[in-house]
């Protein structure tokens, strides 16, 4: 495959890539493959794992406790978002209930692994805090 | 019909559900806790959640999480299978307040019958024999005083008991306090209710219990019976069979016109067991389990009827689709259940991982499991692995295919059931047939080496 070719498939999928808010894209096709990560995210969020971390700053991956609908913030919780002490990062809705999604603590908001309005499980990361 | 099934369970009855509603073209929703992750009912589910960690009380029993699942999924049913919140009817009464068709009768069927002590009362008054037995008892106290007036030896029962949690044989007000402290948390840990009754313990009554079938039109078949009086020390059945062997048939007739009436009584629908002890011509109601139950293939195989498609019909409303006269038995069909314990050390529940997993196949033999090789048992579970069902023409032929399919099964990582079942299989008494519930505990005890 020239460069050329590569270079005219991947720009469209960068694009893409970055305007859908994605934290990881993989596209193979035959001997053609590309993936896009975003550097917060590198490692692929295991479920009830801690993703991996920038190299010297621990992360901790916030999970949700109920299974329901995520519902962000106005105005929303963002990659870089610093929060200044345990505070609301997002709701799970369950049964008509907003369950607070707490930070824990203090910290640099690394990573969102969840969109508005998406359906979560028990265990399953929402964000990754930088401590 | 549904379009999406949520199944409130795990292991093989979920797989079983699973399949009913794939046949009928529905879709499904696999629940499952943090230990159950790699387990076989989820992959074979259209949609799977986790609801929770690993103990049942946070993930199985969370009936927020699992409400909360269907309706993210759009699911329009929920079938809660045997065991955990398959005969609580607040989990059934919640699901219907939330746009849910609940799989089973009614709540208030199941709060009457659920409650063995209240659904004792309500078979005397349709005119059902009961055994002798008590109301609720609330203190060990009170439980001595309605033993006396029984007469020793009596069963103490958890009154939202079944699968023999929550029971105890109490022979003396001796042993009263640390029987009725014991059966109680256990009951209050199964099933968040530790409230107890007493029944006259019939010295080797025979368990038979009658299979039904009730569609919400007033529509009521019974589907012969099932004998399971193979019962662990600890009330917890082992080898069931369809229909029960040597029965007079006035007995089985009165079985199922009994179990019938009753059923009739208190308006039932969908599919549910009345449980009866049988000491020679009598025939005690002793429980109705309102739900599928565990030993269902063996009357599957012999009336050839989907008993979890029917559940599902019943619950979209529609009639049965055959009447009394329609439903011919054939054969004779046997389950084994495949437990993950040691026969050898009172049954005492593995965990583990299973290393090596063959099941036995051929004419006439049915396995239903959610087990393979590699599969990791979890400690919070039901050590039930899997069930064996075969089917014959006669006893006899039936006997020696479920000989031949115990022998057929390797399961390695864990000590089984396996090898002990076929051990009974090749006893004389069970040969003969029409055993009573103390025959395993005899066995048993006769069994072990003198000391």
């Amino acid at each position: 495959m020239h460069d050329e070719t590569i270079a005219g498939r991947v720009r469209p999928l960068a694009r893409a890539f970055r305007d859908g808010g994605l934290t990881r894209l993989t596209v193979r096709d035959g001997d053609f493959e590309v993936e896009f990560k975003r550097a917060s995210a590198a490692a692929h969020p295991e479920r009830g794992a801690a993703p991996a971390a920038e190299p010297d700053r621990p992360t901790q991956a916030i999970v949700a406790d109920v299974v329901g609908i995520v519902r962000f913030l106005r105005p929303p919780v963002v990659e870089g978002t610093v929060v200044e002490d345990d505070r609301d990062l997002a709701f799970v809705e369950m049964l008509g209930i907003r369950n607070g999604v707490r930070s824990l603590g203090p910290g640099r908001v690394a990573a969102v692994y969840v969109t508005d309005g998406q359906p979560v499980e028990y265990g399953q990361p929402l964000f990754a805090i930088e401590r | 019909m549904f379009r999406k099934v949520l199944i409130a369970n795990r292991g093989e009855i979920a797989l079983r559900i699973n399949r009913s509603c794939h046949e009928l073209g529905v879709a499904t929703v696999a629940i499952f806790s943090e230990a159950d992750r790699g387990s076989l009912h989820v992959r074979h589910a259209d949609e799977a959640f986790c609801v929770g960690p690993g103990p049942v009380a946070r993930s199985y029993l969370n009936i927020a999480n699992i409400i909360s699942t269907a309706q993210i999924c759009g699911a329009d049913a929920i079938h809660p299978g045997y065991g955990f919140l398959a005969e609580n009817a607040r989990f059934a009464e919640i699901a219907r307040d939330h746009g849910l068709t609940f799989i089973g009768p009614s709540p208030s069927v199941i709060a009457a019958m659920g409650d063995k002590a209240t659904a004792k009362r309500l078979m005397r008054e349709a005119g059902v024999p009961t055994t002798p037995g008590s109301d609720i008892v609330a203190t060990a106290a009170e439980a001595a005083a309605a033993a006396r007036e029984i007469g020793y030896p009596v069963l103490l029962k958890a009154t939202a008991g079944g699968g023999g949690k929550g029971m105890r044989v109490v022979e003396s007000d001796a042993d009263m306090p640390n029987a009725f402290a014991a059966a109680s948390s256990e009951a209050e840990a199964a099933f968040k209710d530790g409230r107890m009754y007493l029944e006259k313990l019939i010295l080797s009554p025979r368990h038979i219990e009658v299979q039904l079938l009730g569609d919400e039109h007033g529509g009521l078949v019974h589907l012969g019976e099932r004998d399971c009086s193979i019962q662990k020390p600890s009330h917890q059945k082992l080898i069931e069979e369809a229909p029960a062997p040597v029965l007079e048939p006035a007995v089985r007739a009165k079985l199922h016109q009994t179990a019938v009436a009753a059923g009739r009584a208190v308006g039932y629908s969908n599919a549910g067991t009345m449980e009866f002890l049988v000491d020679g011509d009598a025939v005690y109601f002793m429980e109705m389990n309102t739900r599928i139950q565990v030993e269902h293939p063996v009357t599957e195989v012999v009336y050839g009827v989907d008993l979890v498609k029917e559940q599902i019909r019943i619950a979209t409303g529609e009639p049965l689709g055959f009447t009394q006269d329609d439903l011919v038995p054939h054969g004779i069909a046997f389950e084994v259940r495949v437990n993950a314990e040691d026969p050898e050390n009172n049954f005492a529940p593995a965990a583990g991982t299973l290393t090596r997993v063959e099941f036995p196949g051929g004419p006439g033999v049915r396995v239903d499991t959610h087990v393979y090789s590699g599969a990791v048992v979890p400690p919070f579970y039901d050590s039930m692995l899997a069930k064996i069902i075969v089917a014959g023409r006669s006893r006899e032929s039936a006997i020696s295919r479920m000989e031949r399919a115990l022998a057929e099964t390797r399961i390695e990582g864990v000590k089984t059931t396996v090898e002990f079942c076929r051990e009974l299989l090749g006893s004389p008494e069970f040969a003969r047939g029409g055993v009573g519930v103390d025959w395993l505990p005899r066995y048993l005890r006769a069994r072990q080496p003198v000391a």
